[in-house]
């Protein structure tokens, strides 16, 4: 048998709490600017890949509780060692953390590129960065309840997002949507692929799952989780549809964003500033649970300490921020994430339970004879 | 105790080490708040900016400045040189163009505004009758802040649905949408006041014409969904006041309190629409001679002036199929009761022109004032 | 019913004897003989020179430090007792005297504790035991209204300085079997004694358990105030916010033990402990229960915004001013411009200024006497907010702005929270001032997070939004109308689940308690 890290009981949430960390965990910087992709492949029926691409979703919470399920107390990590064996076990184990610490990345090096085009363009990226990267390390030093506390909180400055987007309605042209289904299957599938960016976040779960206090109930909330930000995703594809026109759409970077700045209160002009800022507070948990979540990786592969692992990955951050400096390579970097996500995320978790599900009913069958 | 201490040094270090961001104190900064555009010359663009400043006497003094320029950008250089203090346009709120320069096309005036984040995508976009420059720079009696009077100007005549809406982001919309064209207020300088002075039909980027400003109530009324405002008709008086004095027209004011606009796609080929507006609206004046009380007279009334109406309205969209210029939106609506693959060889720019339509408008006085 | 009262003191000494084991010399017997009895007191004290001793017969001694003994309860009812009669043991004078609290010790070391606390020592020779008369008195305060924490509507009772008065106080709030009151005496130089007080069957053995321990490890010297003791047994000090309640009202301390806190009472101090105590509770006051319902809510909505106002008011003004300035209306910018068209600092600095002289005016007034504070707050607020506004040091939009948060953050119903929201503006000002809204986030995160980080005796201390306890959420958010209030919050609750039912309607708390 291998060593399964003890959680304290201490350590251990809620499983409502589920649902606030899927979701926290899913918004984050792909919603400034998702639109865009998906309009290119399916024109106004992108509302309907929005859709499926949380069908597929759903599909992949399914499949990832149901191996969790036959493990119980173990996490990804330990369950690729127990299925895999040491050495190709701890293989799978290097790709997720990669896979986390380049997620990581990718939403820190976003967002620094939103705050640098929209609010500061005379501030450091680097300045940022660190700012930010202290303020998570700060959080992940707290503790796991903390990250926890940090999604739930985040989940409340999320809710204001489709009150705001009540305004550009004022413009809205309803018969952008119509036709409906006018696109073809191939190209509104091709548009739920691209939603991957947006859209992944969800599969925290496999790690997160040992510290559920009530595993039974974690799919349901698992499922609300994905549900609550498949309504807010479409909400805000649905607005876009109807109050760009499409070519406009499929040319505007931050198509979330521009919405924002049309929204016009009488005490505040250029509402976008403010929520760019705040966006902060939404990013926090996707920065603090990759983080963990590669924490965990690592210091199952070699006995690391925290601060050793904190300083490592503050460096690699750091300088891979120095290193992405233009939009060509920040694009090339989401696509490269997001094509590299969709296998992890929507494809993988069904194959694992397929693998897990055989190597335990031959086990159990060894065992019978 | 160890980690904390690293943890604020470090902290303290960064703070030092990338100073801050470059400040924008309000006071010390020269704020643009409206840029007028014009063709001079081989391509260049003549900006001509108002640029708000404060002085140590508490007031705020305004000052034009203009200049020759590729780019707008360019001219921005060129001007802040000539400014004490740092020009910003964060708050622009109105940006004009000279007709001439908006014959010849705005598109990549529009592009540019589009692309600055700093400019906000509310700003109100309109076209001058002649040239900006002598506009923005003449020394009104009744304005001190030109800059601010043109953006009230502007603002509450489009809240009140007396002239149609342009800010960045409807113009931008628009001027994407292969389906769709944009329009602007026409603003003119008449003597010592400034005044909306009709619209201006843009195709492609380019102004191609434009309706004088008593037409602004029927192009509003066919572009959007119009809620409310005024408007003046004047009817034939026959068969409403029988007994009419003075034979002729008769000059009716109403006021709308809630109008549908419908467009319906009747056949694709070749494209032919049906116009339907509804409003109910309320009596504002009358000729004193028509007894408004007989629910006869007022049902004459609502046709003679819907009768009128129709005929407006006809003629105003005969006039964009003639500009070619389709800022109801006529397009979109045939756009979206086809296939992507049917609408593959349309070009809506071509098909526009010929396009039929027929106008039925209903009009509902359903109130009529405290005397009859 | 005596027999069971010296029952209860003998226990009581024996606990006292183990807690003191360490904190004095070894020699514990009483010697059988008048004077050498009477040399080792003087001896151990230093013979001060306010040490009585009093010949009453050939037999009897009594001593007793003069300051701190009631003297007519001595004449009337020790001295006269004991001349009145002959051969006396300790037992019949412990029997027979009229003082209502006595004890009979055969310890040296708690003769050495009693004389210092006022009690008067009763030697028979050629017995080795004394009997101990408390008949300790000393000035104390009388009973006012609490001047930090004072309310509009309700009791006008504040706690004083005195152990005895405020456990009686509480007493008188709560008459029930169950509250329990443990004595514990700390601090090796002072011997501060101190009261731990709960209601059995309400708070949670787990807290109290901790506090216990938490108050016996200490190893201090002195302890003079109640907030010191607060400071060590709080579960991080160097956080900035307070996470243990101290309170001057009996009312509030009241309320915190009925729905399951724990309360420490320190003699010598008028601000008495309450704890756990989760942050949104803190700007809950005793008022909102004692006015009518929507009332009680208006008033704690309108702190909750005020604790925004109070933070985020001035930091938002020099985050706009310094780099937002597009976010400003149109029919604003004209004002604002205007008001700082002579400022010569940039915006931060000039807030800086402006709230430290605030914080200065604050302090000098809570410094000085009534009279001349008054005359201070009007100095410093008008002529010199006037002053600075006309020397152009100063916009005056600032001073509206910085009034308005220094107004806000004096809604806090606690002193000490409030001194926390305000010290922590300055951080988030230069914050904003250096990097503008963004900055302003920043800090936000970052208390945020500091704020999930603390816990209050275990207990999370942003309970009960985090962790979310559903059920406690109206209740801590509106002023729940009292017969829909049923349960104990979660928080101090025994176990998860398993909170006491509060019946507030039929008038009995605490139904679940065990008799």
């Amino acid at each position: 048998m291998s060593k399964t890290s003890q959680i304290s009981n201490n350590e251990k949430f809620n499983v409502s709490l589920v649902f606030f960390i899927i979701t926290t965990c899913q918004v984050g910087v792909g919603i400034h600017g998702f639109q865009r992709l998906i309009t290119q492949q399916a024109k106004q029926d992108a509302w309907i890949s929005v859709i499926l691409s949380f069908l597929f979703a759903h599909i992949a919470v399914f499949f990832m509780v149901k191996t969790l399920q036959l493990y119980q107390t173990k996490d990804l990590y330990e369950i690729h060692e127990d299925l895999y064996g040491k050495y190709v076990g701890t293989l799978f184990n290097f790709l997720y953390i990669f896979y986390y610490a380049f997620a990581f990345f990718v939403v820190l090096r976003n967002y620094i590129e939103v705050i640098v085009t929209w609010v500061f363009p005379g501030l450091s990226q680097g300045f940022i960065g660190i700012t930010i990267l202290l303020t998570v390390i700060y959080a992940f030093t707290g503790g796991f309840r903390v990250l926890v506390g940090i999604a739930f909180f985040s989940f409340f400055s999320i809710i204001w997002i489709p009150f705001l987007l009540w305004f550009p309605l004022e413009f809205a042209h309803y018969n952008h949507l119509s036709p409906v289904l006018a696109t073809d299957l191939a190209s509104i599938v091709k548009g739920a692929y691209t939603m991957t960016f947006t859209i992944v976040g969800f599969e925290i779960l496999y790690f997160i799952y040992p510290f559920i206090k009530e595993r039974k109930k974690a799919e349901k909330f698992a499922h609300l989780g994905l549900l609550a930000t498949l309504l807010l995703y479409l909400f805000i594809m649905l607005v876009s549809i109807v109050y760009f026109s499409e070519k406009q759409l499929e040319r505007t970077i931050w198509a979330t964003l521009t919405l924002f700045s049309v929204v016009r209160l009488p005490f505040i002009e250029r509402v976008e500033i403010i929520t760019i800022c705040i966006w902060l507070v939404i990013l926090l948990p996707n920065l603090c649970f990759f983080m963990w979540a590669a924490y965990r990786g690592a210091s199952r592969i070699i006995k690391i300490k925290p601060r050793a692992f904190l300083s490592i990955f503050f460096v690699i951050m750091y300088v891979g921020i120095l290193l992405v400096q233009s939009r060509y390579q920040i694009n090339h970097m989401n696509n490269f994430f997001s094509q590299w996500a969709f296998i992890i995320v929507f494809i993988y978790p069904f194959l694992l339970y397929i693998f897990a599900k055989t190597k335990k009913s031959i086990k159990n069958r060894v065992k019978n004879h | 105790m160890n980690r904390k201490k690293v943890f604020i040094l470090l902290l303290s270090v960064t703070l030092f080490l990338f100073g801050c961001a470059q400040t924008r104190i309000l006071e010390r900064i020269s704020l643009v708040t409206l840029v007028g555009y014009d063709q001079d010359q081989e391509d260049n663009v003549k900006a001509t900016a108002v640029i708000r400043q404060i002085n140590p006497n508490y007031e705020s003094s305004i000052e034009t400045q203009s200049e020759t320029e590729h780019t707008s950008k360019g001219a921005r250089t060129k001007l802040d040189m000539r400014t004490a203090k740092q020009l910003m346009i964060g708050q622009l709120r109105v940006v004009l163009f000279g007709e001439e320069l908006a014959k010849s096309g705005l598109d990549e005036a529009i592009h540019t505004l589009m692309m600055n984040s700093e400019i906000s995508t509310s700003t109100y976009l309109a076209v001058v009758e002649g040239e900006t420059k002598p506009m923005i720079e003449y020394k009104y009696e009744t304005i001190t802040d030109i800059g601010q009077y043109l953006y009230n100007l502007l603002k509450h005549n489009i809240e009140q649905q007396q002239s149609i809406s342009s800010t960045l982001h409807e113009v931008v919309r628009d001027k994407y949408s292969p389906y769709r064209e944009f329009a602007m207020p026409l603003l003119k300088k008449e003597g010592e006041h400034i005044q909306i002075n009709g619209v201006a039909f843009f195709n492609n980027g380019k102004m191609v014409g434009r309706l004088p400003a008593d037409d602004i109530y029927y192009v509003v009324l066919l572009s959007d969904s119009f809620k409310h405002g005024t408007l003046e008709l004047e009817i034939p008086s026959d068969n409403i006041v029988s007994k009419s004095k003075q034979s002729g027209n008769l000059q009716i004011a109403v006021d709308s309190i809630e109008t549908d606009r419908r467009f319906d796609l009747v056949s694709v080929k070749p494209a032919q629409f049906d116009i339907s507006i509804n409003m109910k609206c309320r009596l504002l004046e009358i000729d004193s001679n028509v007894p408004i009380g007989n629910h006869q007279v007022i049902k004459k009334v609502e046709k003679a002036m819907s009768k009128k109406m129709e005929e407006e309205i006809n003629r105003i969209f005969k006039y964009s199929q003639q500009v070619n210029s389709d800022i109801f939106g006529f397009g979109e609506v045939y756009k979206s009761h086809l296939s992507e693959s049917e609408l593959k060889n349309v070009k809506w720019n071509e098909l526009y022109p010929d396009i039929k339509a027929k106008i039925q408008v209903n009009v509902d006085i359903i109130r009529n004032g405290t005397f009859e | 019913m005596f027999g069971m009262n010296k029952k209860k003191q003998q226990t009581k000494i024996t606990e006292q004897k183990k807690q003191q084991t360490d904190n004095l010399p070894q020699d514990f017997t009483i010697s059988s003989s008048n004077e050498k009895f009477i040399q080792h007191i003087k001896q151990k004290i230093h013979s001060p020179s306010d040490l009585i001793c009093k010949v009453i017969s050939d037999e009897i001694r009594i001593i007793y430090l003069t300051h701190l003994v009631d003297g007519k309860s001595l004449k009337e009812d020790i001295l006269k007792t004991l001349e009145g009669q002959d051969d006396w043991t300790p037992r019949t004078i412990f029997e027979k005297l009229p003082i209502p609290e006595m004890e009979s010790s055969s310890n040296f070391k708690t003769c050495i504790q009693e004389i210092l606390k006022g009690g008067v020592l009763i030697h028979v020779e050629g017995f080795s035991e004394v009997v101990i008369a408390k008949i300790t008195t000393y000035q104390t305060r009388s009973l006012t209204a609490p001047e930090n924490e004072s309310q509009v509507v309700g009791s006008q009772i504040g706690f004083n300085e005195s152990l005895p008065t405020n456990v009686s106080i509480v007493r008188r709030y709560i008459t029930n079997p169950n509250l329990c009151n443990e004595q514990f005496t700390i601090g090796k130089h002072t011997n501060t004694s101190l009261s731990l007080l709960y209601i059995h069957g309400i708070a949670s053995e787990d807290q109290v358990n901790t506090v216990r321990q938490r108050i016996q490890d200490l190893d201090i010297n002195d302890l003079i105030d109640s907030a010191n003791l607060a400071e060590l047994i709080e579960d991080s000090s160097s956080s900035i916010f307070p996470q243990l309640l101290l309170t001057e009202r009996p009312d509030r301390f009241c309320d915190g033990l009925l729905s399951g806190k724990l309360g420490i009472v320190v003699n010598g101090s008028s601000m008495a402990i309450v704890s756990p105590y989760s942050f949104f509770e803190f700007f809950q006051s005793r008022e909102d229960q004692n006015l009518r319902w929507p009332i009680g809510t208006f008033v704690r909505l309108l702190r909750f915004i005020a604790i925004f106002i109070a933070i985020f008011a001035t930091p938002m003004y020099v985050a706009t001013l310094t780099f937002h300035y597009d976010v400003i209306p149109q029919p604003l910018i004209i004002p604002l411009s205007e008001s700082r068209a002579i400022v010569p600092f940039p915006p931060v600095m000039e807030a800086l200024l402006m709230e430290l002289t605030i914080e200065l005016l604050r302090e000098a007034g809570a410094r000085l006497p009534t009279k001349v504070g008054q005359t201070i707050g009007i100095v410093g607020g008008i002529v010199l907010g006037t002053a600075a506004v006309d020397a152009g040091l100063t916009s005056n939009v600032l001073i509206i702005i910085m009034a308005l948060s220094a107004l806000a953050s004096f809604t806090t119903p606690n002193y000490v929270m409030g001194n926390s929201i305000r010290v922590v503006r300055f951080p988030i000002m230069i914050f904003a001032g250096f990097w503008g809204y963004y900055g302003l986030m920043l800090a936000f995160c970052i208390i945020l997070i500091h704020l999930l980080r603390q816990s209050s005796l275990g207990a999370p201390y942003l309970a009960p939004f985090y962790p979310p306890r559903w059920k406690d959420w109206p209740n801590s958010i509106i002023r729940l109308p009292l017969p829909l209030i049923k349960r104990q919050p979660t928080n101090t609750a025994r176990e998860e689940s398993n909170n006491a039912l509060i019946n507030r309607s039929g008038g009995l708390r605490g139904e679940k308690v065990k008799e």
